[in-house]
């Protein structure tokens, strides 16, 4: 049976769905997360605590643990623990992304540089310091245009401005915000500075794709069908196959497949945000994992294949060209926070799920604890899927489903 | 079957006037097991609102009405009130064996020397509900409830530690309702 080493930070949604997929296919995963887990001194071999922080002393911890328990791979789950996965992976001599490709994954700036200077469709940017007067630069950068964050995923901290005015607003809030003890905990230089591009009007994709030996293969192609104009990019739904004509599919591919080729990117599940308008298809972000939150759990491939079983098969050097998407159209809805406060009673959930084409519903912040929006927040509130036979009756069910619900935010 | 003290009846009955339910009787159920004792759900009950297979014991001035499933294990109980310098409540005293089942003991056993002490580290804990041929079947609390990391937990730790010294066991089922967990130690969030 082959071990794999498994990247899980402790604050992941993906623990679940990837135990579940190991338990399935009956691979051996070693769970390596940066907090001891509670019965690890139980167990010996079967979790490893790392210090994702510090990449060395991480992955000098797996290769001692590898002299004891042979890994076959190693496989980062989230953003977090992408650029280790890379680095131990070299170290063990295992089949891996090139460390310079996935750092850059993990870095806006040189994310855009990459991509600009492959030819592809960019829009004007900027990098700035979090110590920077906000007035003073405002007059640098173009309108409208987009401020974010190096280092955060899901669009937190991501915030549109339309003119100088807002600009500095914006800016200033993004600052504080990384300035914050969560992200300063990160102990990450990329913290300190702050992105700014030229705002991409268009229609926004997120592609779910698989590099073999650097060939991407199309595992979904999901539209957001809820508007993303800013000025906070709260995600919503997400429903494939994509209702897009086919041409403009082809470019969304051909661009992401572009995009992985300048940076480098070779193996495993790539997640990738573009946005389409009349000028072609515009890559807004390109990660070395699969897509976050729950979200996967509207995918399923082969016979009932989950998304994780297919990065696990690969992982574990199965060949998984034959898998293709399921029939069905499917969809989620990360659920929008209406505003901050403190949850305290969630009415209609039954309602929701009863709705024809609801498969399920997870509440995935418990009552009693705060939810914050965007661009602060940091948690989804939860998560509604659908499936069904086309994509217009899966937006139909989500949409009627989240009317269902009443969430009780205490403001105070 | 049942004794209940006159300390006990009579803050019983104290309650059930302070609350306005002087016709009430009281209900007795076993909803757990946890470090080597029972864990109890005590609470009031109007006459006809309780379970249709409830036992009845008729205490004299009200009646106890038994959780059927638990009735076995409810033999002999002593129901006492005491209200001494370490605190006040209702004190039960069961002498039956937390598990009659050898098998179910010795995993009894492994939960509350090896699994429980560990996991109250996170705040949580593991409660054995039952053993049908070779399943598990176990209920998390505390932290463990809605954790991000509870399948590592379940797998990498609980059903490891069953299977080392069960190997007969093949599966250990979570009946937990994480939706409903207030405190996990572990919550997810975006990157």
């Amino acid at each position: 049976m082959p071990r794999l080493l498994l990247l899980l930070p402790t604050r992941t949604y993906r623990a679940h769905d990837f135990m579940e997929a190991a338990g399935r296919l009956g691979v051996d995963v070693v769970v390596g997360s940066e907090r001891k887990q509670a019965l690890a001194d139980q167990v010996p071999g079967r979790t490893l605590a790392l210090d994702f922080r510090h990449l060395q002393d991480a992955t000098d911890a797996i290769v001692e643990f590898a002299k004891i328990y042979p890994l076959d791979a190693v496989l980062a789950v989230d953003d977090d623990t992408a650029v280790l996965g890379a680095v131990a992976s070299e170290a063990l001599a295992l089949p891996h992304n090139p460390i310079t490709s996935v750092t850059a994954t993990r870095n806006k700036h040189r994310l855009r540089m990459i991509l600009a200077q492959a030819g592809l469709l960019s829009p004007p940017f900027s990098l700035f310091s979090i110590d920077d007067d906000a007035t003073a630069i405002a007059d640098q950068v173009p309108y409208p245009c987009v401020v974010k964050p190096l280092c955060l995923s899901a669009s937190r901290g991501v915030i549109r401005a339309n003119t100088p005015d807002e600009f500095a607003v914006a800016f200033d809030r993004l600052s504080r915000l990384l300035r914050t003890p969560e992200v300063v905990a990160r102990d990450d230089k990329l913290a300190e500075q702050i992105l700014v591009e030229g705002y991409i009007p268009g229609t926004e994709v997120a592609l779910e794709g698989l590099l073999v030996k650097g060939e991407l293969t199309v595992l979904a192609l999901f539209d957001k069908p809820d508007p993303l104009d800013g000025p906070f990019f709260e995600e919503t739904l997400y429903i494939t196959p994509s209702r897009l004509p086919e041409s403009v599919q082809q470019d969304i591919a051909a661009c992401t497949a572009q995009a992985a080729r300048a940076i480098g990117l070779q193996e495993g599940p790539v997640h990738a945000e573009l946005r389409v308008n009349d000028q072609g298809a515009w890559l807004i972000e390109m990660a070395a994992r699969s897509i976050g939150g729950l979200c996967s759990r509207t995918l399923r491939f082969g016979t009932g294949l989950s998304l994780e079983e297919l990065i696990l098969l690969h992982a574990t050097g199965a060949d998984v060209g034959a898998y293709t998407r399921e029939r069905h159209a499917a969809g989620v809805m990360m659920l929008p926070i209406p505003y901050g406060g403190i949850l305290i009673g969630i009415r209609g959930q039954e309602a929701a799920k009863q709705v024809p084409g609801i498969e399920d519903l997870a509440i995935t912040i418990p009552l009693g604890q705060e939810v914050v929006p965007l661009p602060e927040g940091a948690q989804y509130l939860g998560f509604l899927f659908a499936r069904a036979d086309t994509p217009e009756q899966v937006e139909i069910a989500l949409r009627d489903a989240h009317r269902c619900l009443r969430f009780t935010i205490d403001p105070k | 079957m049942l004794t209940i003290t006159e300390t006990a009846k009579q803050k019983i009955q104290s309650v059930m006037e302070s609350q306005g339910r002087p016709d009430d009787g009281l209900r007795l159920a076993i909803v757990g097991r946890r470090a080597s004792s029972f864990q109890y759900s005590l609470g009031f009950v109007e006459e006809g609102q309780e379970a249709a297979d409830d036992v009845i014991f008729d205490a004299g001035e009200f009646k106890v009405f038994m959780d059927a499933n638990s009735v076995e294990n409810l033999e002999g109980v002593t129901i006492d009130y005491v209200d001494d310098i370490q605190g006040s409540g209702f004190k039960i005293d069961n002498p039956n064996p937390i598990w009659s089942d050898p098998q179910h003991a010795a995993v009894q056993e492994l939960f509350d020397t090896r699994i429980n002490p560990n996991l109250a580290s996170h705040g949580g804990h593991v409660e054995l509900l039952d053993i049908k041929d070779d399943r598990v079947y176990v209920r998390l609390g505390g932290g463990c409830q809605g954790c991000g990391m509870v399948d590592v937990t379940l797998k990498h730790g609980i059903t490891a530690l069953i299977r080392e010294e069960f190997p007969d066991i093949q599966e250990v089922i979570d009946t937990t309702d994480h939706a409903q967990g207030t405190n996990p130690y572990y919550q997810p969030a975006k990157g």
